[in-house]
């Protein structure tokens, strides 16, 4: 009931274009499911939680001029204008600013003296107020308190006898067990740190790195020769404060140099390069998809138009307007569909080279049969305007011309 | 004949506006899509010290933890520990060598204007300025001492020395760095090559350093890096306190590069390093197996994976891209030429040969492929602005298009539509004629 033999002899007399729709199908296939997956994993990436208000907070970093400056005593001097500045919730000392890209990472052990064996981590030298300054959730334990806090020289042998960590390297030290209370080690040293909280989560300073999430705070204040600040402003005020910030703590003290930077920008500048694939492999996929389907409406009219009095004829001998459309639609499916067999082979294989060659993740079978299907549909919507056309064509043209 | 062909080809376009429209949209977005991504790729690729490949090298030893190799392409620290840098720079066999790093001071100048600011700053030995082709304006490196004593000189980019000095000479005078006199030996001329070959592993496609200043100053600044420094052991410069201990210790923070003009001269020079990590095998370092590596900078590109597996793949979508834009236009012509058919059979029959009638179908689809690729270009040059966007700012020297990408971007657009029209001008060449002759 299909005409399924007429309409294979009719496409063994077009066969060229018939592969040549094919073939544009199983390409657009293998590379749209390739992009996909790379799109897919690209955007989960992106939309993890940093753990972080993120747009609420301002990063202040100041490098004093003179060489022998009173790092210790103008920290707590900011800290007391900052915390005391309409429009700013808290304000904390730090090391590193998150998701900069630039921060610090050493090697952690559960055991003392080990050579081998340990698990890295991103940390950070912070106040008590780091907590509530970047907005973390502390899941267990408690916070640092004035007395965890130390202040030492930047040459000088530093240790703290606390930590808080993030729950995902909580559970690299201690699987399955709380670890508020135990002990780890710093590289192989003897000297043992207690984790005294436990954050829920803390990208860090690299998100893209392959152990982001691991964090490690101490309480401690390094008087080196720059210090960072990060200020958490009530929802709305960040902008405002952020312009005062520069001139704030240079009228306090003109010695010194300020950049001011927020963790918004920061963050979108940490997934510039996740942005671009993203970006990119999208518009190509979308514009391949429907320079496809302009290909296939152009020779669909093509032949409709070869074959004017064809359908005339078959009108005149009884066949429904509905018949017409059904046969133009159904040798479509029948291309998209040999197309789409060779495009499933096609993008299995490129896949593979894209784990093996290039480190991208792997194509699951329903996200391919998901590609496949859209495409389907794509290829038919595109049929169906000429296919409706040519079911227009009078029956009279059968008797024209002969 | 390649005139009238043209005319012909033209004339046939216009005739079929719709259908010569998707063909050449098709050819534009394919040839826009791969130029934008292979002019990313492209510049990303630029080797700077081409012209120096056989003489330069980025230097390489494998200090690293006994327990595990380095995680770098080829397993031995980008850098060098500070006491290595050290002893390497005592051999006189290189012709030039350099050690540095990066860090930062903040600038200012007595009795200005100008607010203080904080200058990205190169530490390094003298030769840098020679070894890289590092051009002057005015003055020039210091003097070989600088390399070892602190001595406070100060060589300025084009760019600081505008914005100190307003562009004058300014050898001689006084710039405070962290609020210490240095005086100005040196001003370079504009130099910003990118990729930053002799500094990949701190964002190979930021801009140069703004100040430069001698290797010997560690000790009386203490100097940290402002680029990577990694360690892996806690047991370091065991005796060394303060600064002393970080700067003798066992963590890699130097980057080192050497001039060997010739094969003995770098066969000396392997001898030497071969040495140099046998002697402190004996003093308990080096635990790993003796190991180093002499890098030209076309391969330190590579090592350094400056082109990422994200750049590759984009450069393979979207020249896949492109060909399935090619393939549209195959089976587009097709339609069109077999559409065309009477009259090709009526030129056949007042004596055009095949070869005529392909030659002239053939000249259609150039016509084709070079209107697509002069919207091509217009595309790629939106893309680029589009990447520019995103890149906020870091790409902009990257993602630009030069007239060798303009006119390749015309090349592949009109080898995509000549490829695209071989099959269906030979399919109308072959057409019989009389079969059109008896339907007029």
């Amino acid at each position: 009931m299909f005409e399924l033999k007429p309409m294979l002899s009719a496409l063994w007399r077009n066969k060229v274009s018939a592969l040549l729709i094919a073939l544009q199908l199983a390409l657009t296939l293998a590379i749209v499911s390739n992009a996909t997956v790379i799109v897919k994993d690209r955007m989960e990436k992106v939309a993890r939680p940093t753990g972080m208000d993120v747009g609420n907070i301002i990063a202040a970093t100041y490098m004093p001029i003179p060489t022998d400056y009173d790092m210790a005593g103008a920290v707590i001097a900011d800290l007391d204008l900052l915390r005391n500045t309409p429009g700013v919730l808290d304000a904390s000392v730090t090391n590193q600013i998150p998701l900069s890209g630039s921060g610090s990472a050493g090697t952690y052990f559960n055991e003392p003296n080990q050579e081998i064996g340990g698990e890295n981590a991103n940390y950070y030298q912070v106040d008590s107020h780091f907590i509530d300054t970047l907005g973390l959730n502390l899941i267990e334990g408690r916070n640092f308190t004035p007395a965890d806090e130390h202040v030492v020289g930047p040459n000088d042998r530093h240790h703290s006898e606390v930590a808080v960590i993030s729950k995902q390297f909580a559970e690299k030290l201690f699987p399955g067990e709380s670890a508020v209370g135990r002990f780890f080690y710093a590289g192989n040293t003897d000297k043992p740190v207690e984790i005294i909280g436990v954050v829920e989560q803390h990208l860090g300073a690299w998100p893209g790195w392959s152990r982001a999430g691991n964090v490690v705070f101490y309480p401690l204040l390094v008087t080196d020769n720059h210090k960072r600040y990060l200020i958490r402003t009530e929802p709305g005020q960040r902008d405002a404060v952020f312009k005062e910030v520069e001139e704030l703590l240079n009228n306090r003290d003109p010695q010194r140099v300020v950049q001011v930077e927020t963790l918004s920008k920061n963050l979108e500048r940490t997934y510039i390069g996740d942005n671009v694939m993203i970006k990119v492999l999208s518009l190509v996929m979308a514009l391949l998809t429907f320079i496809v389907a302009l290909g296939i409406i152009g020779l669909t009219i093509f032949w409709i138009n070869q074959r004017t009095k064809q359908i005339g004829i078959r009108r005149a001998l009884g066949a429904t307007r509905a018949n017409i459309s059904r046969y133009f639609l159904i040798e479509n499916s029948l291309i998209a569909g040999t197309g789409l067999v060779l495009g499933t082979a096609g993008a299995l294989i490129i896949n593979r080279l894209m784990v093996s060659e290039f480190s991208q993740p792997t194509l699951t079978l329903p996200l391919l049969a998901v590609c496949a299907i859209v495409l389907l549909l794509v290829s038919i919507t595109a049929a169906l305007m000429p296919a409706m056309r040519a079911a227009n064509v009078s029956p009279a043209m059968a008797t024209r011309s002969v | 004949m390649i005139g009238y062909y043209i005319s012909l080809a033209m004339r046939s376009l216009r005739g079929t506006p719709i259908l010569s429209a998707l063909m050449i949209a098709a050819i534009a977005v394919g040839v826009g899509a791969s130029m934008t991504v292979l002019t990313l790729n492209y510049m990303m690729s630029q080797n700077a010290l081409e012209h120096k490949d056989s003489v330069l090298y980025a230097v390489q030893l494998d200090s690293w933890d006994p327990n595990q190799a380095a995680d770098t392409a080829n397993e031995i620290p980008w850098q060098l520990t500070y006491p290595d840098a050290i002893a390497l720079l005592r051999s006189d066999i290189p012709t030039r060598q350099v050690a540095m790093h990066r860090f930062g001071f903040t600038v200012n100048i007595d009795e200005s204007e100008l607010r203080p600011f904080t200058a990205n700053t190169r530490v390094t030995t003298r030769d840098f300025f020679s070894l890289f082709d590092v051009p002057f304006e005015y003055g020039g490196t210091w003097n070989k001492e600088a390399d070892t004593a602190a001595v406070q000189s100060v060589v300025l980019s084009k760019e600081t020395n505008d914005k100190l000095f307003g562009g004058e000479n300014s050898v001689g005078k006084i710039v405070k760095l962290n609020g210490e006199p240095f005086t100005v030996i040196g001003v370079l001329k504009h130099w910003n090559p990118s990729p930053k070959i002799y500094d990949l592993n701190n964002n190979p496609f930021a801009d140069s350093e703004e100040l430069y200043i001698p290797f010997g100053l560690h000790r009386k600044f203490e100097i940290y890096s402002w680029g990577n420094t990694n360690g892996w052991t806690s047991r370091t410069a065991e005796g060394a306190e303060g600064y002393e201990r970080f700067l003798l210790g066992e963590h890699v923070w130097i980057q080192y590069w050497v001039e060997l003009d010739n094969a003995e001269q770098r066969e000396a020079y392997e001898q030497f390093l071969t040495g140099h990590i046998h002697q402190q095998k004996e003093q308990g370092r080096f635990e790993r197996p003796l190991k180093f590596a002499l890098s030209p900078p076309s391969e330190w590109l590579v090592l350094n994976e400056v082109l990422e597996n994200d750049n590759r793949v984009l450069g393979w979508a979207s020249l896949a891209f492109l060909l399935v834009c090619v393939i549209n236009a195959v089976a587009l012509l097709l339609a069109k030429f077999l559409r065309k058919a009477p009259e090709a059979g009526v030129r056949r029959a007042l004596g055009a040969s095949r070869n005529a009638i392909f030659t002239q179908h053939l000249i259609e689809s150039s016509c084709i492929g070079v209107l697509g690729g002069l919207f091509g270009i217009i595309l790629a040059l939106a893309g680029l602005t589009g990447i520019r966007v995103l890149a906020m700012g870091q790409a902009d020297q990257i993602a630009a298009m030069n007239w060798e990408m303009m006119l390749a971007a015309v090349g592949l657009a009109i080898l995509a539509s000549i490829l695209a029209g071989l099959y269906p001008a030979w399919r109308i060449s072959r057409t019989n004629p009389s079969v059109y002759l008896k339907t007029q």
